[in-house]
């Protein structure tokens, strides 16, 4: 590896060590796993229900809403606070290598958040008969991972503007419910003619919650796919504007 | 190996920096000096790379911190005031990453953290956490990778922050060791330490190079009076102030009055050479006794509070 991929591998195996390190990191942990746990329980761990995942699928996406601001607040925010982006930018590393190192250490601690579910999959499959279907339970966890990285990197991009991380958390709470909220709220908004179905399509395309959705059902549309990954590119692009813009500032 | 050309930086209406130059030749140990708020930190951080200047350039041994960035800022060492580290991480950890955004083979990672944690006495705590170190020892652990990818240009902001007399002696032998093949630039507030560590000194004041030359010249053009001390059998002050009174350049200062019957008496010396000479022969031609008379020696610390009252006051009438 040279340049700006050793300096991302760099600063993503450091945040990713870091989040076991400290308590927040372990809390965030038990809080999602004793959520999916009781939501597996009581609506999926019932006689005459069908063995799917589909009702923590459905959750995961509220669960993670409250619970990657708390990832993503202490990315930047926290090196800005300490002073420790100091020593980390006056290394050789990039800016947009910083944030893609930042991203993907950040976005290897959600998986392992996610991770523990995998034991309820594992006790779905020893108590039902026939056995669930894996097709709908790996689409159901390309959407948790999928919606954990447009919500960690609109995090991130919120992170990059503050040292203060409670104000980096606020900005990325709120963020994403108006990702998944105002579509809707903006789609219901739209006069009903005709000339309108431009305006229709295009908040519809943006309508997050319809993909995961989907996604829920064990649907893989690649345009879901697409949707999520370049968003959270741009997003982490922007968070890599907005560390820049501190040394312009 | 650094120079830095006319350098400006503002922050909002405020002019930080203006117009700052000097370049440090390989192998010298350099003091920036100045009060709080004179521009210290933020030249640094330009030469650093962390903040870009708004005019003028910094080359770190050739390569432009603008045009050519990551060479320049691989070419520096940097230790930030207060030592910024990730309190969670262990000393070796965080060196072994310090070494992973220099992009070093695991080989020769592995050696630099090995002989910057021997450089920098850090051997018997490399896997402690470093939020439950001593701030001496956390001051040590940004010394360490400062020095780690062993860079020609190592710049130090306040290096003996936090550390014991013992520490500062050991700080100041790496210093002078790291002197003889790196380039070191080093703000502090200690005046002595600055003195006797480095072989030049620049002095910043209020955004613009007030003074830069050895610490000996500056003191010898030092704008502060000397002190001319002496002690004579005489205890009346009017012979004594007619006497050295009128020698030219002197001022005369205060007749104290010993316990012995002498009197110890002070001179003030505004300008010109040594005029020691000069009142040793008005006291033998007036029949003075005279059994010591000496000159206090200028000091680093009387040129900067000098050049500090003389900045102000220029300030001030502009």
């Amino acid at each position: 590896m040279i340049g700006p991929a050793c300096v991302a591998w760099a600063v993503a195996r450091r945040e990713f060590s870091s989040f076991f390190r400290i308590p927040l990191g372990w809390i965030i942990i038990a809080v999602f796993s004793l959520f999916a746990a009781a939501i597996f329980c009581s609506m999926t761990l019932r006689s005459g229900q069908v063995a799917t995942m589909r009702a923590v699928f459905a959750w995961a996406g509220w669960l993670l809403w409250p619970l990657v601001p708390a990832v993503s607040m202490r990315l930047l925010a926290e090196e800005y606070r300490t002073g420790t982006i100091e020593p980390l930018m006056t290394s050789p590393a990039g800016d947009y290598a910083v944030v893609v190192g930042k991203f993907a250490g950040a976005m290897a601690f959600v998986a392992c958040l996610i991770a523990p579910t995998l034991v309820l999959v594992a006790v779905l499959a020893a108590l039902s008969s026939p056995a669930p279907d894996a097709g709908p339970i790996l689409a159901g966890y390309l959407a948790i991972l999928l919606t954990g990285s447009l919500y960690l990197s609109l995090g991130l991009l919120a992170s990059s503007l503050t040292n203060n991380q409670t104000l980096a958390y606020l900005l990325a709470f709120f963020g994403i419910l108006g990702v998944l909220t105002l579509p809707q709220i903006a789609l219901s908004a739209v006069p009903p003619n005709a000339s309108w179905d431009w305006a229709r399509t295009t908040l519809a395309s943006l309508n997050v919650n319809a993909r995961i959705v989907d996604f829920a059902r064990g649907v893989i549309d690649l345009s879901h796919v697409t949707f999520f990954i370049t968003t959270s590119a741009v997003l982490v692009l922007l968070a890599g504007v907005g560390l820049e813009s501190r040394r312009w500032r | 190996m650094l120079v830095v050309d006319r350098v400006h930086k503002s922050f909002g209406k405020h002019a930080a920096v203006r117009g700052v130059s000097f370049d440090l030749p390989r192998g010298q140990v350099v003091g920036l000096l100045g009060p709080n708020g004179a521009g210290k930190t933020t030249t640094i951080r330009m030469i650093t790379g962390f903040l870009p200047p708004d005019q003028g350039r910094v080359l770190v041994d050739g390569h432009d911190t603008l045009d050519d960035s990551a060479a320049a800022r691989r070419s520096i060492g940097y230790l930030p005031e207060s030592a910024p580290l990730y309190p969670e991480m262990s000393v070796r950890g965080y060196l072994e990453y310090r070494g992973r955004l220099f992009a070093m083979p695991r080989r020769a990672r592995k050696v630099a953290v090995d002989r910057a944690l021997t450089r920098c006495w850090l051997s018997e705590v490399a896997d402690r956490r470093i939020g439950h170190l001593s701030k001496g020892y956390k001051q040590r652990v940004g010394l360490a990778s400062a020095l780690l990818h062993d860079p020609p240009v190592v710049i130090l902001d306040e290096p003996s922050n936090g550390l014991d007399p013992t520490q500062i002696s050991e700080t100041r032998r790496l210093i002078a060791e790291l002197g003889q093949t790196h380039t070191l630039l080093i703000s502090s507030h200690i005046l002595p330490e600055v003195e006797r560590t480095c072989t030049r000194v620049v002095i910043i004041i209020r955004g613009v190079v007030r003074a830069d030359g050895t610490p000996s010249d500056l003191i010898a053009r030092g704008t502060g009076p000397a002190r001319i001390t002496l002690e004579v059998r005489t205890a009346d002050d009017s012979l004594l102030r007619g006497t050295l009174g009128s020698i030219p350049g002197l001022s005369f200062g205060s007749a104290v009055p010993t316990a012995d019957g002498w009197s110890s008496v002070t001179l003030l010396q505004q300008s010109g050479t040594d005029a020691r000479e000069a009142v040793a022969a008005s006291c033998a031609a007036k029949g003075i006794p005279l059994r010591a008379l000496a000159r206090e020696r200028s000091t680093l610390e009387g040129v900067f509070l000098s050049l500090l009252e003389s900045g102000e006051a220029r300030e001030a009438s502009a």
